[in-house]
């Protein structure tokens, strides 16, 4: 409609990179649905998507849109509401890979999108995933089948969380307690997965209006 | 002094009566006796030209042609989906174990349903291609050139000034004409033939009320519908005069066992009007056929499917009532340059003797959407007010869990 304001400049800061103004427009338009029209989003909005309603980490997504870490706000926790430029932040982790990317970029880039997968393991902030949090992740997304005990899902954990002790700090002694994963850790265990061509959405292309019938 | 206020009465008087005389042979008694002037095919025709004209000229301003990138995100709108199967996705490293990589594809899928999704779009007015020259769809067009700009503000003009007074006299008239006339047509049966036959049920997808006017001007229906209040209600009443209708309250569960009774009586009574039906239970946008409700379907009976597809370069004929009351929509529709709707009856369906409510329900739906050009949705239309049932949330998780533990059984805990 005629209505939608202006996006305010500041905002193409955020997105430096391989969005258009366009795509911020139809990224504002969809804000504006899941607000209903208010400048702010809660975690009720998200409930509106019937698409979401499918993820079985649903939970951990929308959680990850408020956690303050990921907004890059200094304190610690979790935001009651966001603005359309804390969505876009969020969006970003998102954004794809773009061909004049130098190394330094794509590490940043990597890591960037690791840190944000990171933040939804490590769900008490501590900067740390332990063995319960890695558990709760597990449980989440194998919580629909009614013949998986949890006891299954306890072992995959376990086993799991064994796999990233011994790549992470090699041979333990028997009285070493393996605290967590931290985020060095956690790079460690994801070298070999291609995480910059697989975690984005690709948006589409599209710069003018025109079009002949 | 006198003489010119005289001579003025005389004009106005005069200007009223030529207005009532081409309003009443133009309009009033072609429709009655269902005779084309043409008119309307001729204004059609050249507000196609000029939309043809100002389509060029934004083209001209903008200087960039990028059609088929266009057409794309019109019709799969901002995002380029990610269509793996999870099978694909997940497995890719092996069988039976889980990976931290699994998190990264079901937050990827995540991220997609929040940038955009299949259902909700159905339910807001569908994004044109180009510039219609109404001032409510699109980005700010106007001021790509000034003759664009001119063209607009006559348009404005005519469609404020011309039009709506001439298409509200129109309302005015007919509705009064309607409450007037089924109060005394309802003593008299009717009897016309038309395409449905009697004792058959017409299937047909939903966009406005208007669906019903385009259909009832070509033959008459018994109605099935959610009762409303206001305007709508009083149209609703009069027409329960003269033929039997079925209205009932949508939230209402013992309303819809009621229904489905006396559909089932009504097609049973070979003599009575076929009954017309919109199985989606709600109105959808025009871009897609979602769900049809299985009610009408087992109640047996020759299903006749209509398709109707409206033109959106006149105007937009969808009804998004939980944005806008009848009376907003109403008179965006009268604002709009035209309703132009093209309607395709179908040949008659019979449910088979094996196939379920659901599937024949699906066919219908099918045969639909290709005559009409639309795709197909397996959603629900009653998404646009209520949430996802759990049932469904399930069925994601207990395919991915069949993926990870391997049938039943678990590996012991592989990490890869």
């Amino acid at each position: 409609t005629g209505g939608v304001p202006r996006v305010p400049a500041p905002v193409t800061s955020v997105l430096s990179l391989a969005v258009t103004s366009e795509q911020i427009e139809h990224l504002h338009r969809r804000f504006k649905q899941l607000s209903q029209d208010q400048l702010t989003i809660r975690k009720e909005n998200f409930d509106s998507i019937p698409d979401l309603e499918f993820n079985p980490i649903r939970g951990k997504i929308v959680h990850a849109f408020f956690d303050k870490r990921n907004l890059r706000q200094e304190s610690d926790g979790l935001a009651d509401e966001i603005n359309f430029e804390d969505f876009l932040t969020i969006m970003s982790y998102f954004r794809p890979i773009e061909m004049n990317m130098d190394e330094e970029q794509l590490d940043r880039f990597r890591k960037e999108k690791l840190k944000f997968l990171f933040h939804m393991y490590d769900s008490d902030h501590d900067g740390k995933i332990t063995l319960q949090e890695y558990r709760n992740v597990v449980e989440e997304l194998l919580s629909g089948n009614p013949h998986l005990e949890k006891e299954s899902a306890r072992s995959i954990a376990d086993g799991a969380m064994m796999e990233a002790a011994s790549i992470c700090v090699g041979q333990m002694g028997p009285d070493q307690v393996y605290e967590g994963i931290t985020f060095e850790d956690f790079l460690k265990m994801w070298q070999g997965i291609d995480i910059e061509t697989k975690m984005h959405v690709r948006f589409l292309n599209v710069d003018t209006i025109a079009h002949c019938y | 002094m006198e003489e010119n206020r005289g001579g003025h009465g005389l004009t106005e008087g005069r200007i009223l009566s030529i207005w009532m005389i081409s309003f009443v042979a133009l309009v009033l008694l072609p429709s009655v006796f269902r005779v084309s002037l043409g008119i309307s095919h001729f204004y059609v025709k050249i507000l196609i030209k000029i939309l043809e004209w100002a389509t060029l000229q934004i083209e001209e301003g903008v200087k960039q042609q990028k059609a088929m990138a266009l057409e794309n995100l019109i019709s799969t709108g901002i995002i380029q989906r990610d269509e793996t199967p999870m099978e694909e996705e997940v497995v890719g490293r092996c069988q039976g174990c889980f990976s931290l990589a699994d998190v990264m594809y079901f937050s990827k899928k995540g991220c997609e349903a929040v940038a955009e999704d299949e259902v909700t779009r159905r339910f807001s007015s569908e994004e044109l291609l180009s510039w219609n020259l109404l001032s409510r769809t699109n980005a700010n067009l106007h001021h790509v050139s000034w003759k664009l700009a001119a063209v607009w503000v006559t348009g404005i003009l005519i469609r404020y000034c011309l039009l709506l007074p001439f298409r509200i006299c129109l309302s005015v008239f007919s509705i009064l004409l309607l409450v007037l006339a089924t109060t005394v047509v309802g003593q008299i049966p009717n009897g016309r033939e038309n395409k449905p036959q009697r004792g058959s049920i017409c299937v047909a997808n939903h966009t406005s009320p208007l669906d019903v006017l385009i259909l009832a001007s070509d033959g008459c229906y018994s109605l099935v519908g959610q009762v409303h209040g206001g305007l709508m209600g009083l149209i609703q009443k009069s027409c329960m005069q003269t033929s039997q209708h079925v209205l009932f309250e949508r939230s209402e569960m013992k309303d819809r066992h009621l229904v489905r009774k006396k559909i089932r009586e009504h097609i049973a009574d070979k003599a009575k009007l076929p009954i017309l039906i919109f199985p989606e239970g709600t109105c959808i946008n025009n871009t897609s056929v979602m769900m049809f409700k299985k009610g009408s379907f087992e109640v047996g009976g020759t299903i006749h499917p209509v398709a109707i597809k409206y033109d959106p370069r006149f105007g937009d004929a969808f009804w998004n009532s939980t944005k806008h009351s009848m009376m907003t929509y109403a008179f965006n529709v009268i604002t709009s340059w035209a309703i132009v709707c093209n309607v395709w009856y179908l040949p008659p369906m019979v449910k088979e003797e094996e196939e379920d409510a659901v599937h024949f329900a699906d066919r219908v739906k099918a045969v639909i959407a290709a005559r009409a050009g639309m795709s197909v949705l397996p959603w629900d239309g009653g998404l646009k007010r209520k949430k996802v049932k759990e049932t469904f949330k399930e069925e994601q998780q207990k395919k991915y869990c069949q993926i990870v533990i391997e049938n039943g059984s678990v590996g012991n805990g592989n990490v890869c």
